[in-house]
């Protein structure tokens, strides 16, 4: 019997007074991979904002229970520390801040949280040296600022490689396949499918179905309007690749 | 501002007689001028200032700073502490410092054994001080000297360090000046002046520093810079001053193909105001001031530099970032002047500051005067809040706000922190710019 992540209940969200989500359901266990579709303005963004905690979408109803804890109202970072983490569709540069101290300084804000020790020097950058290799980052990057002047393909990479170096307990990846050719999509998958075991779960949101041909989902779901419309396996995808998302709103008198 | 019980100095001692009108200071600051305009002084007024010579500071480390090595010069309250100092027989150096008619030396010359030779001397402090105040006032091109603060610093002169280096040496260990207020309500009217000569080299860290348990004291400070031909001098400069003042007065005059650079770090103070004027004489001069200021708690920092390019062939470099939050007060005001006949040059100033709040404020007023016709010159001034998408970042990675905002500063100001080569040092002024 597989462990409950996270379940979200009847969410509603509003930006601006707009409503965006309006009454999502989805539950998440351990070991899962779960891949969220859907066409533009559906609100596929918006809920792996919401579940990061940007404070710009306000929760006005709903419940979002991760490990066992409602974190509607946790800060950003204390979700990090809980294990959450969202791979963005466009990370964001820091200029003059280090990959690498950025890195180091996330580690041991967390370490702080649950009152250990800093992370020695050593320690680190073996463990940087180890996953960095997870996604082919050029070295060069890590002593670079956080994203500036990197590609697009690098930026990705550069999520995953954050994911890895977080080893969270809930990855969203929001759209990670846009601007990647396909020899990067590849690396990206790869790393993700190795991060990947039966105490974390992996939610992948994605307009293509190209990028789940190399992160195989368990579930799909089709996001409408704020709310999952359609839940399925592996083969919805390929179905809405055939046929679009038309017939499904049809199909469910929407 | 009234200023009493200035009988401790034989020199103050003659000037306290006079009231400061009688002095001939000139009229105290107002903010019609607009030199003054962004930087009232009503705090600084109120105060009855004093200057008893006080010693309170028994070791350099309670003062928060970390273990300076090499030769260190310590004046407190406006007087040479030996007790603090460090004075270590540096070859190729001459140091003077003239107070009381008093007089140190530790150059090697062999003159100094002489006892007419040392009785010339100590005769001749007392000339020296004296001497300085007709040529300030005779010197009418510079500005400054109508200025009341150098006028106060000339006319009520508590010590005076002069340090000269031979020509053709290199000294890579930075020597140290470390100018303290440490005494309430206490003012200190102090003078540095740093002769290079041809061919030589030396870098200087000035820590200006307020004891934490003293308050509405002042340091009305005096830089005086001469770089012979070919040579080179760094001044980082430190400003700590706490629950107190430190007004700066700088003037640095450059002969050809000399290079001087300034990093001024501005971490606390009630009122810290630094006015740099850098003459650029000489061709094919480098000229470089950098800042970081990071006022808070309504404490104002406000740095002037002027820049004067007499000659062709020169490049002058400026670039100051202001970090301000909780209510504090940010002013830049540069101005480059390229004169004349002054062709080829390159001149870059910039100025980009940070408010973290909407109570924080910032006067950035960049200038360049041309009169040349071939030059390549640029200034510039940004204004900006961290961007919020940054900061959410940060946070999705686990970083809390303090930090993530503490991060976003570092990378701000970072570019000029590099500037300084030493790590220690760098660590200790970042720590104190972020308040850490």
């Amino acid at each position: 019997m597989s462990e409950l992540l996270i379940e979200i209940k009847d969410l509603e969200c509003n930006i601006d007074n707009q409503k965006i989500l309006q009454g999502l359901n989805l539950k998440i266990n351990k070991g899962e991979v779960h891949a969220i579709m859907g066409p533009n303005g559906s609100g596929k963004s918006t809920l792996s904002s919401v579940l990061a905690g940007n404070d710009n979408y306000e929760v006005t109803n709903g419940s979002i229970n991760f490990l066992g804890e409602e974190i509607s109202e946790m800060s950003p970072e204390e979700r990090s520390w809980k294990g959450m983490f969202l791979a963005f569709q466009y990370p964001v540069e820091i200029p003059g801040v280090s990959n690498i101290n950025f890195l180091r300084t996330a580690l041991n804000e967390r370490n702080k949280y649950f009152g250990i020790d800093s992370i020695p020097a050593k320690d680190f950058l073996k463990m940087v040296a180890e996953k960095s290799e997870l996604v082919g980052l050029n070295n060069k990057l890590k002593n670079r600022s956080v994203n500036e002047g990197f590609s697009g393909g690098e930026k990705k990479r550069n999520e995953i490689f954050q994911m890895a170096m977080l080893d969270p307990k809930l990855s969203i990846l929001d759209e990670t396949d846009s601007g990647l050719d396909i020899d990067a999509l590849k690396i990206v998958a790869n790393g993700v499918n190795k991060l990947k075991s039966s105490e974390n779960a992996t939610v992948v949101i994605t307009h293509y179905q190209r990028l789940l041909d190399y992160i195989v989902p368990d579930f799909v779901h089709v996001l409408h309007e704020g709310k999952i419309i359609k839940s399925g396996d592996k083969s919805l995808a390929l179905e809405l690749e055939k046929k679009g998302y038309d017939w499904l709103k049809t199909d469910e008198n929407i | 501002m009234i200023i009493k019980d200035l009988n401790h100095n034989s020199l103050l001692k003659e000037n306290s007689k006079l009231d400061l009108e009688a002095l001939n200071l000139g009229s105290f600051p107002k903010r019609k001028e607009e030199r003054w305009k962004y930087t009232p002084l009503r705090s600084l007024k109120k105060i009855n200032f004093h200057n008893q010579f006080n010693f309170k500071i028994e070791h350099l480390n309670s003062l928060g700073i970390p273990k300076i090595e090499g030769l260190v010069i310590v004046l407190e309250n406006g007087k040479f502490n030996s007790s603090l100092s460090n004075i270590i027989d540096l070859m190729d150096i001459e140091l003077l410092f003239l107070n009381d008619g008093n007089i140190v030396n530790n150059s090697q010359e062999p003159s100094h054994k002489d006892y007419f030779t040392n009785l010339n001397f100590s005769f001749l402090t007392e000339k020296v001080v004296l001497k300085i105040k007709p040529n300030i006032v005779n010197n009418s091109q510079e500005p400054s000297h109508k200025d009341y603060f150098t006028n106060l610093n000339f006319s009520f002169l508590t010590e005076k360090v002069v340090l000269k280096i031979k020509p053709n040496v290199t000294i890579n260990e930075p020597i140290n000046f470390v100018n303290i207020i440490s005494d309430d309500n206490c003012i200190s009217n102090t003078q540095f002046n740093i002769d290079i000569y041809e061919n030589s080299k030396l870098h200087i860290r000035q820590y200006f520093l307020g004891s934490s348990n003293s308050k509405d004291g002042f340091i009305n400070h005096r830089n005086q810079v001469s770089l012979k031909s070919q040579s080179s001098l760094t001044i980082d400069k430190f400003q700590d001053l706490n629950q107190n003042f430190n007004f700066c007065n700088e003037f640095i005059d450059q002969e050809q193909e000399s290079k001087f650079i300034m990093n001024t770090f501005s971490a606390s103070g009630i009122i810290l105001r630094n006015d740099v004027f850098n003459n650029v004489n000489g061709k094919n001069c480098h000229s470089e001031l950098n800042g970081v200021f990071a006022p808070i708690e309504k404490q104002h920092f406000d740095n002037h530099t002027t820049i004067n390019h007499f000659v062709a062939d020169c490049k002058s470099f400026e670039n100051y970032k202001g970090v301000i939050k909780e209510s504090g007060v940010g002013v830049f005001n540069g101005k480059v002047i390229v004169h004349q006949d002054a062709q080829k040059i390159e001149a870059f100033q910039k100025n980009n500051n940070i408010l973290l709040d909407d109570e924080s404020k910032i006067y950035s007023k960049p200038e360049l005067e041309i009169y040349a016709d071939d030059v390549r010159c640029s200034h510039g001034s940004t204004t900006g809040r961290f961007d919020e998408e940054a900061l959410f970042y940060l946070r999705s990675r686990g970083i809390s706000v303090k930090k993530s905002l503490e991060l976003m500063t570092l990378g701000f100001i970072n570019e000029v922190i590099e500037k300084s080569n030493d790590s220690a040092y760098k660590e200790f002024v970042l720590k104190r710019l972020l308040k850490d």
